[in-house]
């Protein structure tokens, strides 16, 4: 037994996984501004990105609309599902729409997604102006939708 | 940790349906804690030249991960004992969770820890306190960051179309 690696191994793990999770923590969940996708000669329209996401036109919000993007085997996505319905709901004008990936690799393809929950804020239009990689930071959300409704939240 | 409120009526049918399928969240965090622990002794010995222990004990949490996998998170050893001995100190949890992804990381812990067994048993010894330390890592995140790995791995299964479309 060479006690000096194994100490160094008992020692370097914790550390290292701690430091991965760590990382992870910082990073996770954070609303960043979205680079502009789709084809640049046309305009966003919601009825554009119903197709691409597959879903109907009319569940999009007036003002601004949160999909969130889950699967089956995402323990995160429930609560997240009732976290960002919640907070739409204090916003006239903002729906939350929820996206199963398990059957649809050709949709998470189309937006590069590579966990969940993975959510993007849309506009009026339909344009994604944001994205969410893991559960979301409510704040952050409230602050990019009262940017997007002109701050038409109603108080609670 | 409050308790949570259950005097919302129209919240009931909700947790009467999430009783009858869900399970206690802390559940599977505590199998983590343990499976890193016992993960963590394996790389030890695996790296400190104790090759044979490091197998056996590998070989041993291979087959946990199996049982995991396929009979399920509700039926895993270390997941009875938290129902049997943990969860009646504890308060209820805040809210039940689907037992398929904590299910579907036993299964990627099967698939990583089961490689180093097999190719322990051909001779490459590193392989198994490497496998071991992979392994850990994930569980280590999962326990004290609940870190999911389904959240994560998943999706990119269903992307590179390892998992088929039903």
């Amino acid at each position: 037994m060479d006690w000096s690696t194994a100490l160094i191994a008992a020692l370097a793990l914790p550390a290292a996984a701690a430091a991965v999770g760590l990382v992870w923590r910082a990073r996770t969940g954070r609303v960043r501004p979205a680079r502009p996708a789709g084809r640049a000669d046309e305009q966003p329209t919601t009825a554009a990105a119903g197709r691409d996401l597959g879903v109907d036109a009319d569940v999009f919000g007036a003002s601004a609309t949160l999909v969130q993007f889950s699967t089956a085997y995402c323990s995160r996505c429930p609560a997240t599902a009732r976290e960002l319905a919640s907070i739409a709901d204090d916003y006239a004008g903002v729906r939350h729409v929820e996206v199963d990936l398990t059957h649809r690799p050709d949709v998470a393809d189309r937006f590069r997604v590579l966990q969940t929950p993975t959510t993007l804020i849309l506009d009026a239009h339909g344009a994604t102006t944001a994205r969410i990689a893991g559960v979301p930071r409510p704040n952050e959300v409230r602050d990019r939708l009262d940017h997007l409704t002109g701050r038409s939240r109603v108080p609670s | 940790m409050s308790r949570p409120e259950a005097t919302d009526a129209s919240e009931a049918p909700d947790t009467a349906r999430a009783a009858s399928t869900g399970i206690d969240p802390r559940g599977p965090r505590f199998t983590a804690a343990i499976t890193a622990a016992l993960l963590l002794v394996v790389a030890v010995l695996g790296f400190g030249g104790a090759d044979l222990a490091a197998w056996l004990l590998l070989t041993a949490l291979a087959a946990l991960f199996a049982w995991g996998a396929v009979a399920g998170v509700r039926r895993h050893p270390f997941g009875l004992l938290f129902k049997r001995f943990v969860r009646p100190r504890l308060a209820p949890p805040a809210e039940l969770e689907d037992p398929r992804p904590p299910t579907f990381a036993q299964g990627v812990g099967f698939a990583v820890t089961i490689a180093g067994v097999l190719l322990g048993a051909f001779g490459v010894e590193l392989a198994v306190p490497v496998a071991a330390s992979l392994a850990f890592v994930a569980a280590f995140l999962n326990a004290v960051f609940a870190y999911c790995l389904g959240c994560q791995l998943y999706l990119l299964l269903v992307r590179a179309r390892v998992i088929p479309r039903t």
